[in-house]
């Protein structure tokens, strides 16, 4: 739970002046219909149900904290990749990037290469592989919101190329060395200190990687006139551009994000797998299809202008946990291939969920206000 | 004046259709196709230069055979993204009738066209779950056909069972890139994905179920108010693709060894919709056409093959797809731009 705090605290500090009024008014509003209420609830059944098939001895490891807390290390780069999707999905038009796995590859090789074999400082070269990532973004931008191109071909485009670019330079070889091995320490558990002692191991990546990118993101999504401006342009492009907003930077900006938290999360893949994999990015099914699954479950919508960072970050950790119970319950290959239909019928419900409630409430007469209302510090 | 008016006003309704036909139908051939058959031809006559294997029927041959199943799904994908939606469910579809057809090949010998109809019918019933769902579900297609992908690559690894499907018997060999898939050394498949275009070209220019299509895309709900049943007819697009899929499967299993392992049709769903997107069709929907299509899968395997026969590494062929994409793409944006403008 770790990684959700802040939003935790966001949503319970105005609640302090007359809880149960507010509670009220919440629950009037259609608050509990609300994704990230759904999803703090999906979640709860799910640590339930599963301490209760523990108990009873069904499962094949220990089901508590500490398992928890270690599959957390997999909830890092799917949670990083949602957020990139909430970017560019929020900002319209299509807004869609398929291309975040390739710039997984190719950043976390252009890392290593800066890393290991030119042998620049790590700060120096992480910021150079994430500044790396925001120019291969940059491209994306720059065709969707500048030349007008679907973000749906473009992204298409470079995945392929950069999926391409990334087998060629590392002649599809893994990079490691003694200087990337060591990097490994930056993505495995610690204790925390102070109050380490109670808590369970929690993946040092959970703090180094994500916990900085999501405050970050928070804050510009919900306290910036760029955050404003984004939902603005993702609910409708027209209006936004009449109300004086720079539609097209606006967008291309989303792209830029996008591109720099892959490229961070190509330097997580290093640091996870202890070498850059020419297709740490693009292997299996790729990084793409699960961070975008992540954002739709989240709530944003696919249309523009919906999301918030809550509901992604609860949907990623969501989905992990569930994937980690699923292993414990379903014995081997069954396990990952349970994940499958886990993922695809989570998904499924959710989006046809979502449009149930929303066509009860527009036929209900009730405004489908779509950017999420901030509340005033 | 009521005998001036009567002779000028006489001719319009008479007029009016042919003049309204030749607006409605784009030319026979779109400018998007003619690039895209030169870029072909200069693309196989460089080819050509600089290894002398390339125009040979032994090079020839073999990139058709795998040009059929994308083409083949391609119109089926074609007609999805004429009615705005998208499909990124075929790779899964295609994996699903591939292993079940292979598993009952083997299990139970069946003949030829039964094979051929079970993956067909395959196909059909789980585009038909994607159809209903989009259809009735008003969720997006990408999300819808996202979360089915997932469902059906779940269904296909457990009929795979954790193992690869050996001993296939050569029963779809007729589809196969060997011999017996040739008549006068043209491959059965390619034929088959050509006739499936001409059809499909048809169908979309002159079914009145066709340009419903093209409606359909246009403006959905503009569609519905002129009558038009957009409910069941998406339904059946993407029933439709599903079945192509599962002829596309029989191919695969056909083009394949003797045995079928879980990769298959992987990565497929983005090479179709490359090689849709090549050929001149409109991710936004109400514009696009099927010949566009085939001609985009033949470039797309044209540069896959021509890089490897060329002694570069396979992967940078990918690269070349991905500046396809973006030039294709860009030249269509540029003349649209001047046709808004003209």
């Amino acid at each position: 739970m770790t990684a959700v705090k802040p939003q935790d605290r966001q949503q319970a500090a105005p609640q302090r002046a007359g809880v149960g009024e507010r509670m009220r008014d919440w629950v009037a509003a259609g608050g509990l219909k609300d994704r990230t209420v759904l999803l703090l609830v999906l979640i709860v059944v799910l640590v339930v149900a599963m301490t209760i098939l523990d108990a009873v001895g069904v499962t094949r490891a220990e089901f508590n904290s500490d398992y928890l807390a270690s599959s957390l290390i997999a909830y890092v780069p799917l949670a990083l990749l949602g957020i990139a999707q909430l970017f560019v999905i929020t900002s319209g038009r299509g807004g869609i990037d398929l291309s975040v796995g390739s710039m997984v590859s190719l950043a976390g090789i252009v890392f290593a290469m800066l890393f290991q074999q030119t042998g620049l400082p790590m700060v120096v070269s992480i910021v150079l592989a994430v500044l790396f990532g925001a120019l291969l973004g940059a491209f994306n931008g720059f065709l969707s919101a500048y030349l007008g191109f679907p973000p749906l071909i473009t992204t298409l485009a470079t995945f392929y190329g950069y999926r391409s670019i990334a087998l060629v330079v590392s002649d599809q070889k893994p990079i490691s060395g003694p200087e990337i091995s060591e990097f490994y320490n930056a993505a495995k558990a610690i204790e925390l200190p102070l109050i380490g002692q109670t808590l369970p191991l929690v993946p040092l990546g959970v703090f180094t990687f994500l916990l900085p990118v999501a405050v970050l993101a928070w804050f510009v999504l919900n306290r910036t006139a760029y955050g404003r401006s984004l939902y603005a342009i993702g609910t409708n492009d027209t209006a936004a551009q009449w109300a004086g907003i720079d539609t097209r930077r606006t967008r291309m900006t989303a792209f830029v994000t996008a591109g720099a938290i892959s490229g961070f999360v190509g330097v997580y893949t290093v640091a996870q797998f202890a070498s850059a994999r020419p297709d740490a990015g693009t292997s299996g099914g790729g990084m793409a299809l699960p961070a975008i699954t992540i954002a739709v479950l989240g709530g944003v919508a696919i249309t523009g202008g919906i999301g918030r960072l809550s509901g992604v970050l609860l949907a990623a950790l969501l989905i992990v946990w569930l994937n980690a119970s699923i292993l414990i319950v379903v014995p081997g290959n069954d396990g990952a291939q349970a994940q499958l239909l886990a993922l695809g019928l989570v998904l499924l419900g959710a989006a046809l969920f979502g449009q149930l409630s929303l066509r009860r409430r527009r036929a209900a007469g009730a405004p489908t206000t779509v950017v999420p209302v901030v509340r005033s510090p | 004046m009521s005998v001036d008016t009567a002779p000028e006003r006489a001719p319009e309704p008479a007029a009016a259709p042919q003049v309204s036909l030749r607006r409605i139908l784009p030319p026979v051939v779109t400018g998007q196709e003619i690039v895209l058959l030169v870029v072909v031809v200069v693309l196989w006559v460089l080819l050509g230069i600089f290894t002398p294997a390339f125009l040979t029927t032994g090079s020839i041959g073999p990139l058709l055979v795998q040009v059929a199943p994308i083409a083949l799904v391609g119109v089926g994908m074609t007609f999805v993204i004429i009615t705005a939606g998208i499909d990124v469910s075929v790779a899964a579809m295609i994996m699903v009738s591939a292993v079940v057809t292979a598993r009952m090949m083997v299990g139970l010998d069946i003949p030829a066209p039964l094979a051929v109809l079970v993956a067909i019918a395959i196909g059909l019933a789980l585009g038909m779950i994607n159809g209903l769902l989009i259809a009735y579900g008003r969720v997006h297609p990408i999300i819808i056909t996202f979360g089915t992908a997932n469902v059906f690559q779940w269904l296909g690894l457990r009929v795979f069972d954790s193992s690869t499907v050996n001993g296939i018997p050569g029963t779809l060999d007729f589809l196969g890139r060997g011999d017996p898939g040739r008549t006068l050394g043209v491959p059965h498949s390619f034929a088959i994905a050509v006739v499936a275009v001409a059809v499909a070209w048809w169908f979309l220019r002159y079914a009145k179920a066709g340009r419903s299509l093209y409606a359909i895309g246009g403006n959905q709900n503009a569609a519905r108010l002129a009558g038009i049943k957009v409910q069941p007819r998406l339904v059946w697009v993407y029933a439709v693709t599903g079945a192509l899929a599962g002829l596309a499967a029989c191919m695969m299993i056909a083009t394949g060894t003797s045995t079928l392992d879980q990769s298959v049709g992987s990565g497929k769903e983005l090479q179709v919709i490359a090689a849709v997107v090549i050929g001149g069709t409109s991710i936004i929907g109400g514009r696009g056409s099927v010949v566009g299509t085939l001609l985009g899968a033949i470039l797309v395997q044209t540069v896959v093959s021509g890089v490897t026969q060329l002694g570069w590494p396979t992967q940078l062929g990918f690269l070349f797809v991905g500046i396809f994409i973006v030039i294709a793409v860009g030249t269509d944006l540029i003349r649209e731009r001047a046709r808004r403008r003209a």
